[in-house]
């Protein structure tokens, strides 16, 4: 076989000036000066490890990591990591939330957080003062919350009231003669008690609280990472309780954050995992082996998060209530409240059982306004007949269809996970209050300031209800 | 002094050659029995040298650190065993191929009579210690913890080669104990005082001296619990060594050259011990608190006086126990919870007791309780740098309460108080980690109560 003009051997094989142009360019990038790149760029990679890795950065995840920061008695002493699946937060609770916060809750806790967060949003440029940033402006609109109840709900209204008076929040009770007096847009059929919030309550701007935490967070040297979180690596280990019962109780070593569009993921090494995933908790906790197990068992008991949708709608209508309108909840559930100053509003209503929709999407159901929502504001306040629908939005609840309250603290078998999800459309009021006592209960080991036992994992367990027995 | 030297190079076949589960025991066995031969060099009855060789000898110097060396190829491999187990076998081995190379050149630099055997085998420490930290350890920052590492130490080797080729030059031979009977004298002319400098700074770096220690915080924490304990307990008394064993051709200079070098020191050891009341870090924690330790032996070395050298040899074994047996007790609360953090396993003494007295048994010994070898050290250095000038005692003094406040610091977050809830079902402690616990307080107990045996030259 002849061959052809160029020398094909030992030394020809390959391409011998690519081989040398490599070497050059590795002995180039080891001489100091200049950047060393012979290792692949992980830049975008999360850290291999981290003490606390937050499943979500939402509020709640973003509130848990700034207390965790604010309470480690030493600078620098925690290693956190938020990793959050979708920076832009577009189907995320927090964005999309009316921003409402009130004290008118039947249980202590609940009143309790909500008056902690109503203090940090007042001081909240003292909690999340970065140097050379400019001052927060959460436009905290101090209107209040209005609670319209029907005869029958009317005695539960008074004792809520008068345990929220207890735990210091300032609510009046309104008779419909002063709710007249008061609001002379109200049309007070069928209304036979009102508790009025006057101080503490009203509306702010999500997304101004959200990126406030999350610069705050940054600077205080919390890792962020866009990922997702899809494997738990977990150990197990057989012990036996006091009654000579045999449990098996897992820790969470590993978490696998895989990048967005690729198959690239990071183990990060870890000692807890905090769920604050939002309408997603539940797809992380069974991850996490939670809920594997015959049902009954505490083995078996799944975290029942899931995401429910709610479709807000705001319109105009120049004849309507004034500046002075409070977040007004209706007999019916439906609610209002204004928005800016241009005589608009918004509100909704939460559908009943048989009435949900479809969760798989954020698609506006502008029927179920016509025929559900508007009715009901027509009849209570008479101006809104002629009012004109200008745009709508859905949002994520993750509605604990248990007892709709939250669930924070740790799971029983999964010892390093903690909860801060699950609480149904009131989390963005209760977010700092919830921070601050996972922060606490991670870094002394029991809730210091508010205590709430009474919404621990176990009571999916034991079948004891933590339920608000408010209309809202 | 080849009955050592042979049987820990054939420790090499034996890793390779051993079945794969019976590596750990045949390699356990057989270095704790090579751990058994320097006993034979502890009886000595005189201050000369016990030549058996012309290249390798053992003098009330080295005997105590061979020993210490010896004694910890043992406890390094139990220590490794944990988080070895999920690696291949041919990685295992490498890594326990990696911990017997390094033996090999620390026993025969200890014990070496040349000092150009002894350089280059001290150069040749850093190799396998560099592997290890870079290959097996923790975080991707470990490759920045080498490079300060490896050229913080070479950086200040250098000038130390230059100098021994200098002195081989005009004395005609550097071997040990002729040195001392025809060095020439220095004097404080410039050269001569760069002379001491060359020298000394090998050391200096290595001990680390309080301006020059930046590696060894990252060293410690980014290496893996055998690196971490090999580090801590043996290549810091390089140093030492070293600098005792190089004094006899520096004098009168020393006298006027290391006074910097004792303010640095007294200095930097109350500036490592108020460090340390301030890290989160475990293991940056007994870092910075073997800088602080190692101050005191520098300072030692320094002052030259007798009481000065045993107190720096005392110290040196009494040190190189207890840092190991920290790192140790780190190290199994790392396995556990996957993390390094003191606040996040807090009351520890309710779920593991005998750990919790593992744990007080080492921060007493830090902290330098008496009777204990910690304090003999400690109390001959605070003596001597009393003798030298007598402020210094505010200094040493001071640094002793903030020893005492750090150790208790860590024993007091680690056990005491109420158990945090996600570290409610570890494991508990291994017969391993308490093995190894015991042979790190054993020699220290027994050593309490004859310490003449390392207290060097004692005429």
């Amino acid at each position: 076989v002849a061959h052809t003009g160029r020398t094909v051997g030992r030394l020809g094989e390959g391409d011998w000036d690519g081989k040398v142009s490599e070497i050059k360019k590795k002995i180039k990038s080891i001489l100091p000066g200049t950047s060393c790149d012979l290792l692949p760029d992980t830049s975008h990679l999360p850290p291999e490890h981290s003490d606390v890795v937050i499943v979500g950065g939402g509020v709640l995840g973003l509130s848990v990591a700034y207390w965790l920061k604010k309470l480690e008695s030493r600078r620098g002493g925690i290693r956190v990591l938020v990793v959050e699946r979708d920076h832009t937060y577009s189907q995320a609770s927090t964005g999309l939330s009316v921003g409402g916060i009130c004290q008118q809750f039947s249980l202590p806790e609940n009143i309790q957080l909500s008056l902690f967060s109503a203090s940090f949003l007042r001081n909240i440029n003292e909690y999340l003062a970065v140097t050379n940033a400019p001052p927060l402006d959460l436009q905290f609109n101090p209107s209040g919350y209005l609670l319209l109840a029907s005869e029958k709900d009317a005695a539960a209204m008074e004792s809520n009231v008068k345990v929220q008076k207890q735990e210091g929040a300032k609510v009046c009770l309104m008779s419909p003669d002063q709710l007249r007096n008061k609001f002379p847009w109200i049309n007070t059929e069928g209304v036979a008690l009102a508790s009025y919030g006057m101080e503490n309550e009203g509306w702010f701007d999500p997304w101004c609280l959200l990126q406030g935490l999350r610069q705050k967070v940054e600077s205080m040297g919390v890792f962020f990472c866009q990922g997702e979180v899809t494997r738990f690596v977990s150990s197990s280990q057989r012990m036996l309780t006091t009654d000579d019962e045999m449990v098996i109780l897992k820790r969470i070593h590993e978490v696998h954050v895989k990048m967005d569009h690729s198959l690239e993921y990071q183990p990060v090494e870890c000692a807890i995992v905090i769920n604050a995933a939002g309408a997603w908790s539940a797809q992380i906790a069974a991850l996490a082996g939670i809920g594997k197990g015959p049902p009954g068992t505490l083995q078996g008991t799944k975290l029942p998060v899931e995401p429910r949708k709610r479709d807000v709608y705001v319109w105009h209508c120049p004849q309507g209530p004034g500046l002075e309108t409070p977040l007004v909840a209706d007999t019916s559930g439906a609610y209002f409240r204004r928005e800016g100053l241009g005589s608009n509003y918004l509100g909704g209503r939460s559908p009943t059982e048989e009435e949900e929709p479809d969760p798989t999407n954020l698609e506006v159901d502008h029927d179920f306004f016509q025929e559900k929502v508007w009715p009901h504001l027509a009849l209570r306040v008479p101006a809104f007949e002629t009012l004109k629908v200008q745009t709508a939005w859905a949002g994520y609840y993750d509605y604990n269809t248990f007892d709709q309250n939250g669930v924070v603290g740790p799971h029983p078998l999964v010892v390093n996970m903690y909860f801060a999800t699950g609480f149904s459309g009131h989390g963005l009021q209760q977010a700092p209050g919830v921070g601050r006592a996972v922060a606490e209960m991670i870094l002394q080991g029991s809730f210091q300031t508010i205590d709430l036992s009474s919404f621990l994992f176990n009571r999916f367990y034991l079948g004891e209800k933590t339920q608000e027995n408010t209309t809202m | 002094m080849l009955k050592m030297v042979f049987p820990t190079i054939m420790l090499l076949p034996t890793t390779w050659f051993s079945k794969n589960n019976l590596i750990w025991i045949n390699l356990t066995t057989h270095s704790l029995i090579i751990s058994l031969i320097p006993i034979l060099f502890f009886h000595q009855t005189n201050n000369n040298l016990i030549s058996y060789s012309t290249y390798l000898s053992s003098d009330p110097l080295t005997t105590p650190l061979l020993m210490l060396t010896a004694w910890l190829l043992p406890l390094m491999i139990m220590a490794s065993q944990y988080h070895l187990h999920n690696e291949s076998p041919l990685r295992k081995k490498l890594y326990l191929s990696m911990m017997i190379s390094l033996q090999i050149s620390l026993i025969m630099t200890f014990m070496a009579t040349e000092l150009i055997l002894f350089y280059i085998l001290f150069e040749t420490t850093l190799i396998p210690t560099l592997i290890i930290i870079t290959r097996w350890g923790n975080q991707a920052e470990r490759l920045n913890a080498s490079t300060y590492f490896l050229f913080y130490t070479l950086t200040g080797s250098l000038p130390l080669l230059i100098m021994l080729l200098f002195v081989h030059n005009n004395l005609g031979s550097l071997n040990i104990p002729l040195l001392t009977l025809t060095a020439q004298k220095l004097t404080t002319t410039w050269s001569h005082n760069l002379t001491w400098l060359a020298c000394m700074m090998a050391f200096m770096v290595k001990m680390p001296l309080y301006g020059l220690h930046l590696w060894l915080p990252k060293a410690h924490v980014e290496a893996p619990i055998a690196g971490s304990m090999v580090l801590a307990a043996v290549l810091l008394k390089l140093g030492g060594y070293g600098m005792m064993r190089l004094t006899s051709i520096l004098n009168p200079l020393t006298e006027y050259m290391a006074y910097p070098f004792l303010m640095l020191s007294l200095w930097g050891m109350i500036m490592t011990s108020s460090t340390c009341l301030r890290q989160t870090d475990l293991k940056s924690l007994i870092a910075y608190s073997s800088v602080s330790h190692m101050a005191l032996v520098i300072m030692a070395s320094l002052i030259q006086t007798p009481w000065s050298f045993t107190g720096a040899i005392v110290l040196m074994i009494a040190h190189g126990l207890t840092s190991s047996m920290l790192f140790c007790l780190a190290n199994s609360n790392y396995e556990r919870t996957h993390s390094r953090i003191m606040l996040l396993s807090r009351g520890l003494q309710t779920l593991l007791p005998l750990m919790a007295f593992w744990w007080f048994a080492a921060n007493l010994t830090n902290l330098a309780l008496p009777p204990t070898i910690n304090l003999i050290g400690e109390l001959l250095v605070m003596m001597t740098s009393f003798s030298w000038s007598h402020v210094t005692i505010m200094l040493t003094g001071l640094n002793m309460l903030i020893t005492a406040l750090y150790s208790l610091y860590m024993l007091v977050t680690t056990q005491r108080g109420t158990l945090t809830s996600h570290i409610i079902n570890m494991k508990p402690s291994f017969t391993r980690e308490n093995m190894l616990m015991f042979m790190h307080m054993s020699p220290i107990i027994l050593l309490s109560l004859n310490p003449s045996i390392i207290m060097g030259f004692t005429t």
